[in-house]
């Protein structure tokens, strides 16, 4: 499917900054020791707003998932990171057969031509 | 005992429901809380309160009360929990009513999201070339559409609990069948569990079959005492009682999303205040955006066990004939989509023992549910043709 083109938002520049490199960056409150995605407004635990940022390892389950009706079908899910927190994400490289809860999933990366660099989420194969 | 301490649906309000075109929500809005002060046979100055839901497609907020040219309110806000709205206005209503606040509330909502010549879906979806930040991305990756976040909550039960397709079907027939009995229905040709199947796929898991409508108009209720209600022109629609459940679910792990939802909790309540358990509930109406909406509710309400929703769906039960008539005038699957105003007027209407080929054979006990967000919030009201405890 037609993705467009992707536009930093200013309050998410270091989760780009992160792609671009080939890093998944989210966002972290250290004085709780807890992760959040990217667009997080703060941490629920403390009230702290200005959460900081730290590099994720991009390890990930699956927890569930949606299929799109496209030619190819878009895989759509929400994942799990290693950290804790859930993202809603786009799945490549799977097949129907292999979805299932907790399916190990691995972060990567894609450059687009124009726009920034964006995150999917493959199937963790050793 | 005294006085009773009661309160009453006095009137209810409905406008043309559908592909309403030409009237803003304002004025659908107040059409129907005139129809409603209509129904209950009050002047619109006997209103001294007046509650006005939020809504999508421009929905009038509280300047709606000088559109109606009320006067001398004692109560009046717009109130905000998505598709849980209805059932907390009512329920603010009650207590407004209970308190002496006020003595006679009007509860609208109004929408008009649907625009000539533009398809249903498009009213809630979003596209655009270029995308903004994280949450563009997640837009721009695919997630657009609400279908899409009501997809990955069922997809979620199913593979926790064996769910399946046809057992999300079966809730789509028996509305469908239901709602080919009532005349204010959008969609009354019946279908098969096949013809559920061999619809398209929105998102899977969900089928065109298994979504709602989307819908032009205005319901309106009118909220009163025990004692006013019963000397007024419609038989009371005595509110038993009522919950709110917002359950919080954190998008990390061990979140229930998907699970379990806010009408664990709502229901608690509101069967509490009302002095029932659920073997005491003769219909249920239930906000069914999706028809796994209503199978997880039945399960968090107490219908049937955690996981079992599925088989008690398929079993018949919430068809015409079944144990627990279920969306009686086809829900907001089949009939209109008018948020939590879609259950609560059916209802009323069978309450009152206004269903016409409709009608469920008993329906002293109705519950009705309200779902907002992505399962973030809900509503539980217990009404009755009778007072509590008589
Ligand atoms: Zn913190």
């Amino acid at each position: 499917m037609e993705i467009g083109v992707l536009r930093r938002d200013g309050r998410t520049d270091p989760f780009f900054d992160g792609t671009a490199s080939d890093r998944l960056v989210i966002k972290r409150c250290e004085a709780c020791d807890r992760w959040f995605a990217p667009d997080a407004a703060g941490c629920p635990e403390c009230g702290e707003e200005d959460l900081g940022w730290a590099q994720a390892s991009g390890a990930a389950t699956l927890v569930t998932w949606t299929v799109l009706p496209k030619d190819p079908p878009a895989f759509l899910a929400l994942v799990e990171l290693a950290e804790g927190p859930w993202l809603h994400a786009r799945l490549d490289g799977a097949a129907r057969a292999d979805l299932r809860e907790g399916l190990p999933l691995g972060v990567a990366f894609e450059h687009p031509d124009e726009g920034e660099s964006y995150i999917l989420f493959r199937p963790w194969t050793e | 005992m005294g006085t009773s301490r009661g309160t009453s649906i006095a009137g209810l309000g409905m406008t043309e429901l559908g592909r309403v075109y030409g009237r803003s929500p304002r004025r659908l809005a107040a059409d129907a809380v005139r129809l409603a002060a209509a129904d209950a046979g009050l002047a619109l100055g006997d209103l001294d309160g007046l509650l006005v839901s939020h809504g999508m497609g421009g929905s009038p907020g509280i300047e709606l009360a000088g559109t109606l040219g009320l006067r001398d309110l004692r109560l009046l806000s717009q109130v905000n929990a998505f598709g849980a709205t209805a059932g907390a206005m009512v329920s603010y209503a009650a207590s407004a009513v209970l308190s002496g606040t006020a003595t006679t509330v009007a509860c609208v909502f109004a929408d008009a999201p649907l625009k000539p010549k533009q398809s249903a879906g498009s009213a809630y979806n979003r596209d655009a070339r270029e995308w903004y930040g994280f949450g563009g991305m997640t837009a721009a990756l695919g997630l657009r559409s609400v279908n899409s976040y009501y997809a990955l909550a069922a997809q979620r039960h199913m593979a926790r609990y064996g769910t399946t397709s046809e057992q999300l079907g079966a809730i789509a027939v028996a509305t469908r069948e239901w709602a080919s009995r009532n005349p204010l229905a959008q969609m009354r040709d019946p279908i098969t569990l096949a013809d559920h199947q061999n619809s398209r796929w929105v998102s899977e898991p969900l089928h065109l079959l298994d979504c709602c409508l989307v819908s032009n108009g205005a319901i309106a209720v009118i909220v009163t005492s025990d004692d006013r209600a019963r000397d007024l022109a419609r038989p009371p629609v005595h509110l038993w009682g009522w919950g709110q459940g917002h359950p919080g679910h954190r998008k990390e792990r061990g979140s229930e999303f998907g699970l379990t939802t806010g009408a664990a909790s709502s229901g608690a309540t509101a069967m509490k205040m009302a002095g029932i358990t659920p073997s005491d509930v003769d219909v249920c109406e239930l906000y069914d955006c999706y028809t796994y909406t209503v199978l997880v509710s039945l399960e968090d309400y107490g219908f049937c066990a955690k996981g079992e929703g599925g088989a008690f769906a398929a079993s018949g039960a919430l068809g015409p004939g079944g144990s627990l008539p279920t969306n009686t005038g086809g829900g907001q699957l089949s009939a209109y989509y008018m948020w939590g105003m879609t259950p609560l007027s059916e209802a009323v209407i069978q309450a009152r023992g206004d269903g016409g080929e409709r009608q469920a054979p008993s329906s002293d006990v109705i519950l009705v549910s309200g779902n907002g967000g992505i399962l973030d919030h809900h509503s539980t009201l217990i009404v009755s043709p009778h007072r509590k405890g008589a």
